[in-house]
């Protein structure tokens, strides 16, 4: 039965940028592992700028993964959660500069942010171009993975590890 | 694609034809909408005066110049609520921009309120133009339909699986919601902007040699073009000459790239067939290489290309729906100016942004006519979208154009025995952000620069007005959240 996503995890960047596609790698993963509720959503959302709106505006909660500039060593893990993460128009050499701090700036403009707002975020290593993470940030996965499921936990959103055999 | 498709000479079915013109005009309106609200606009619109805006008064201005239906005194007072709780919460480090409040912001407070409100309502339109692409692509913008002979998309008018009569209308009805968006809000907040910004009609001209591809081809063979294209020398419109087809030597053989500024081996100007794309990285050489873009020029000459470069060959042509569009939009910027404005004001800054609006609306137009020409086809029986290519033995070369929204995009290929031997895309940004060319002569966004005052060296606006009013195209873009929400992308000047 289709049920009406109130609740999405949007997994963020460039994965042709190395660490940088840390978000989408992460999201992923956890989505092949875990199995989520119909009302909770999963979204690759890489860098698709404004195409992301329809999956944060009027949701419930939002839980995003990203590569975050901390000013931390490689590979540091931090909590951003609602007011905490910050919401501004960035000045943009092109349109495909539009990055989540816009997104969320207008979504914010338009009145429709969700109730509950948390990005897991981890400082990235190597924004070079390239298919593959560093190692430092691949080693970080799990971890990763782990906050996202603590973090589902907290707001009561029941997720169960797959069965191996599917 | 096209370039494989003219290496082979094959020819499209036209339900494909049609599908294909469709899906690019829905993209360009989508990309305009979405270039003019969201990256542009903010150069010249100051949401923090919008706080200060009259209600009433916004909306009696914005119902003076239009009718369209979202410009209500309630609407404006709803918006201007919002923002104003979006300013108050703080956390949003508003200024932090740097360029609210800027010296170079002229436009009065209600005129801002208008455009923040047209902005947010944008958010809708520009989204569900896309619908359109999604719908015929599978996904936007990588679309998956295209393929060599045709588009992927059966038709049939009575299968739910395939594209049929209810897909069809629902693409419809989403086409017509649009309209009124761009040609009663758009069109006229870039008007608006245009007039108050008059001083803006004399910088940023640059290269005045326009160049951009006819395209929505109209038959199999690509000999009939919906809208025209060409080429103008040196802001002069009676010197337009027409490319008529996708055979037409006048472009094949007039296209080359220099790369004596640019970091790839070697110091040639070749023809994009006989082209080779090897990295030599030498830092920053001022007098030497100094950018990852090559220089192609037309003839031996750089040339503008964009919605500017388009509307004005469409307009030299005689296309009949871009002279109407040109006419109404001079006539409200004169209206809103208080003095007569020309098409001399196109070239420049503020013309390529008024360039895109008139191109957002020929182009919504063609959305409707390239529907109209898909039914009527498909009533007529036919539902063919593919033809299967075959490739010869022995080398075949092709090229393959189109008028992408940021101009005139071509790819060549050169193909051995059906397998890729040379390929060569010369981009819509490469031609704007091209470095001097062979002969040392500067490219659109460098010629464009030379002149511009600015009010504030700290916060140089006024570069960022004219390098937006090309609409860049920077690949591999890092998104990432800096965690103090600082200002990431510096702006240095050569």
């Amino acid at each position: 039965m289709f049920q009406e996503p109130t609740v999405t995890i949007l997994g963020l960047g460039n994965i042709l940028m190395s660490d940088e596609g840390v978000g989408v790698h992460t999201v992923n993963e956890f989505q092949k592992r875990y199995q989520v509720p119909g009302h909770v959503e999963i979204v690759d959302g890489g860098a698709a700028g404004l195409d992301l709106i329809p999956f944060i505006e009027g949701r419930e909660k939002v839980l995003m993964v990203d590569a975050v500039n901390f000013d931390r060593e490689p590979g540091y893990i931090g909590i951003l959660e609602n007011d905490e993460i910050p919401v501004r128009l960035t000045q943009k050499a092109s349109m495909h500069h539009l990055g989540l701090m816009d997104v969320l700036c207008i979504v914010r403009m338009s009145g429709n942010m969700p109730k509950d707002m948390c990005l897991v975020g981890i400082q990235p290593k190597s924004l070079e171009l390239g298919l593959d993470m560093t190692r430092e940030i691949w080693d970080k996965q799990e971890a990763l993975i782990e906050r996202v499921v603590e973090k589902l936990r907290e707001w009561n959103i029941p997720c169960a590890l797959q069965s191996p055999q599917k | 694609m096209r370039s494989v498709e003219n290496a082979l000479q094959l020819e499209i079915p036209l339900n494909a034809q049609y599908i294909r013109n469709l899906i690019m005009a829905a993209h360009g309106v989508h990309d305009h909408i979405v270039h003019f609200y969201h990256l542009a606009a903010l150069d010249w619109v100051d949401i923090v005066s919008a706080l200060k805006a009259d209600p009433k008064k916004a909306s009696q201005i914005a119902e003076s110049l239009s009718n369209w239906d979202q410009n209500s005194a309630k609407h404006m007072k709803e918006v201007q609520d919002r923002l104003k709780t979006f300013v108050a919460s703080g956390q949003l480090g508003i200024y932090a921009n740097g360029y609210w409040g800027h010296p170079a912001m002229k436009l009065p407070p209600e005129i801002n309120l208008i455009a923040a409100a047209h902005y947010l309502q944008a958010l809708h339109y520009q989204r569900r133009i896309n619908m359109v692409v999604s719908i015929l692509g599978s996904k936007t913008p990588n679309i998956q339909n295209l393929a060599v002979g045709g588009v992927a998309n059966p038709i049939n008018p009575d299968n739910q699986s395939a594209l049929n009569m209810e897909r069809l209308y629902y693409i419809k009805t989403l086409i017509d919601e649009v309209g009124s968006f761009v040609k009663n809000a758009m069109m006229v907040d870039v008007a608006a902007v245009a007039a108050k910004y008059a001083d803006w009609t004399k910088y940023g001209a640059g290269v005045t040699n326009y160049l951009s591809a006819p395209d929505m081809p109209m038959d199999t063979k690509g000999t009939t073009f919906a809208l025209p294209g060409g080429y103008i020398e040196n802001a002069d419109l009676a010197t337009f000459k027409p490319i008529k087809s996708f055979n037409d030597d006048f472009f094949k053989n007039g296209v080359k790239e220099s790369i004596k500024h640019s970091w790839y081996k070697g110091e040639w100007n070749r023809h994009p067939w006989e082209e080779s794309t090897d990295p030599n990285y030498t830092d920053l050489q001022y007098e030497g290489k100094y950018s990852w873009v090559k220089a192609p020029t037309f003839n031996g000459k750089p040339a503008q290309v964009g919605p500017l470069a388009n509307v004005l060959c469409m307009f030299a042509a005689g296309h009949a729906p871009t002279k109407k569009y040109v006419t109404s939009t001079l006539e409200t910027i004169s209206a809103v100016a208080g003095a007569k404005v020309g098409p001399a004001a196109l070239h420049s800054t503020i013309g390529r942004i008024g360039a895109r609006a008139i191109r957002c609306a020929v182009l919504h137009d063609e959305c409707t006519n390239q529907w109209n020409a898909l039914i009527a086809n498909i009533g007529k029986g036919d539902v063919k979208t593919f033809n299967p290519p075959t490739f010869p033995s022995g080398e075949i070369k092709g090229v393959g154009f189109h008028e992408a929204p940021r101009g005139i995009l071509s790819h060549w290929s050169v193909i051995d025995g059906g397998k890729i031997k040379n390929y060569q895309c010369v981009v819509p940004s490469t031609w704007n952000a091209a470095p001097r060319n062979g002969s040392d002569q500067p490219g659109p966004y460098e010629a464009s620069l030379v002149g511009t005052p600015l009010a504030n060296p700290e916060k140089p606006l006024e570069v960022l007005r004219t390098i937006h009013s090309f609409d860049p195209c920077l690949a591999c873009a890092i998104h990432m959240v800096d965690a103090k929400g600082g200002e990431i992308i510096r702006v240095k000047a050569l």
